[in-house]
């Protein structure tokens, strides 16, 4: 009874996760415009609130494989241990009924399909990291969507846009060609910038695999730059998207 | 879904081409219109525009007896209000190089009325090739004014497209609000406001039918429905208009019960003569975007 007369401050919980995740995102950016390792299990085993930062490392997602991906950096195997950890602090909900669950279970199917390849043991008790593929990919990406919610889809689904990672998602962006392309010139029509890189990152992904696009990813990220966009998460995406891209970092 | 569709463009027309037609009193037009205004977008355009509205739902005949009936009464109000085309005439001998009465007279003669003085002007016009120096989709309203009234001219169509901001395809995320205005009558006049569809580049007509879609999204969720309503009329100028049942839907339902269809999000003024000048415009590019998506719909436009 004790515990339930402790306000809790849920709002100020939330203003934490969201820090952390805007410190992991950082970290990651620095680690893809530059040199160092990206330090995850040092972040998250001498901060104050591990427990937050290991829910920051969950919402990141596949982006914390980005340097090894995109620069062929090794996985330290203390941050591969730091992302199963999240996995068993954090696991991943059971059914992916509605869509927005669909693409969570996309987003950890991209992570512990990335962590499985880092040879990582599999932590404690079954099924923490879930490694089966969800069935979904057409209902979300499939015909008979708008190009307004295929795009929104896409631009969710964006920390799966990194070379190498495959699957059916990104065998589903090959054929979307106009609708993303749509849903960035959208997004850039209304300034929402984070959403634009965020369909940037696939455009750039598709592109640099020798898909013809229908926009030139290369201007749009070096348009987001100069016409203000800010943030740790946008920023990271238009870097993945530049790397994708052969472009200097910013 | 074409029944409709139809339905609903047919009423957007018809209703907005009423709200026009019971505005045609002294209330709201001045007695006299100048020759030469300080600001000719006060009252000399949007009679023009009205009379082009009208002209256009003549030229389709696709309106019903009322309708044909409201817009022949509509053009020749209109007409009188420019003095049976003296008023062109006057703009045109104190201005030789004016283009704006071609621009208006060209209607009217699709309209059925002539004002030969006028004709000789702007045929000696025509023939001297001595232009202002407009911007590029203007130049394109001069040169299908002049095809209009079977004016000869020696107008290369498609170097005068490719010199807009259309004509050059570029990144359709790099655009503005007045760039987008330009987009699309550069498309009306390339079109000869949607009778020559196939005169639209295969490129261009492909540019337009990936990010029309697109740019009708965002401002109608900003409820810029002027600009709507000129996005629409460029739907139904393309070889394969859209006609996208749900924006035509959320455009319809705008309208006020009266007719008039609104600028913007903001609120309408109520007096009568205020709202009017206010909304003329909207409302004549929205009985436009109907009559020409009605027309492009049952087949009969060309």
């Amino acid at each position: 009874m004790e515990g339930l007369l402790v306000p809790v401050n849920g709002e100020r919980l939330q203003v934490a996760l969201t820090d952390a995740a805007a410190e992991v995102a950082d970290r990651v950016l620095d680690a893809v415009d530059g040199t160092q390792d990206i330090g995850l299990a040092d972040y998250v085993n001498t901060g104050a609130d591990a427990k937050t930062a290991l829910g920051a490392v969950r919402l990141i997602g596949a982006d914390v494989f980005a340097p090894h991906l995109l620069l062929g950096r090794p996985v330290h195997p203390d941050d591969a241990a730091v992302i199963a950890h999240s996995f068993a602090v954090f696991p991943p909900a059971g059914q992916a009924a509605t869509p927005r669950q669909q693409v969570v279970a996309w987003r950890d199917w991209a992570t512990s399909h990335l962590l499985a390849r880092t040879g990582q043991p599999a932590p404690a008790g079954p099924d923490v990291v879930p490694t089966a593929v969800p069935q979904t990919a057409t209902a979300l990406l499939g015909p008979g969507k708008s190009w307004q919610e295929w795009s929104a889809t896409a631009a969710q689904l964006s920390p799966l846009a990194l070379p190498g990672l495959g699957g059916p998602i990104a065998a589903a962006m090959f054929d979307g060609a106009r609708p993303l392309a749509q849903g960035a010139t959208q997004a850039m029509l209304r300034r929402d910038f984070v959403t634009a890189a965020r369909l940037i990152r696939w455009i750039a992904l598709l592109s640099s695999s020798g898909v013809r696009q229908l926009l030139d990813p290369g201007l749009l990220v070096e348009r987001i730059r100069l016409y203000g966009g800010t943030g740790s998460r946008l920023s990271l995406d238009l870097a993945i998207a530049g790397r994708l891209l052969g472009m200097e970092p910013a | 879904m074409t029944t409709s569709l139809t339905s609903i463009a047919h009423n957007v027309a018809h209703r907005g081409l009423t709200y026009l037609h019971d505005h045609q009193d002294a209330e709201v037009f001045p007695a006299d219109i100048p020759v030469e205004p300080e600001d000719p977008d006060t009252v000399y355009k949007p009679v023009a525009e009205i009379g082009m509205a009208a002209a256009l739902v003549l030229r389709e005949g696709v309106g019903g007896t009322a309708q044909l009936r409201a817009a022949r009464e509509l053009i020749d109000f209109t007409w009188r209000q420019l003095r049976e085309g003296n008023l062109l005439y006057e703009r045109q001998v104190r201005n030789c190089l004016l283009t704006d009465p071609i621009e208006v007279y060209c209607h009217f003669v699709h309209g059925g009325h002539r004002h030969e003085e006028l004709e000789r002007l702007v045929t000696h016009n025509a023939a001297v090739g001595s232009l202002p120096e407009v911007y590029p989709n203007r130049r394109l309203a001069v040169a299908n004014s002049y095809r209009m009234c079977g004016i000869p001219t020696d107008d290369d169509w498609e170097s005068l497209l490719r010199a807009t901001w259309l004509g050059a395809t570029p990144p359709p995320w790099a655009i503005d609000w007045d760039t987008a205005y330009s987009m699309t009558h550069t498309v009306f006049h390339v079109t000869d406001w949607g009778a020559r569809p196939h005169d639209l580049p295969a490129d261009v007509a492909g540019y337009l039918g990936t990010w029309l879609p697109v740019w009708t999204d965002v401002w109608s969720e900003v409820g810029d429905w002027d600009l709507v309503a000129e996005l629409l009329i460029v739907d139904a100028c393309l070889p394969e208009p859209r006609f996208d049942l749900d924006m035509w839907t959320r455009f319809a339902s705008v309208q006020h019960s009266d007719g008039l269809l609104p600028r913007d999000a903001e609120p309408v003024e109520t007096d009568r003569v205020q709202r009017f000048w206010d909304h003329c415009h909207p409302t004549v590019v929205a009985v436009v975007a109907g009559t020409l998506a009605v027309s492009r719909l049952l087949g009969a436009g060309r």
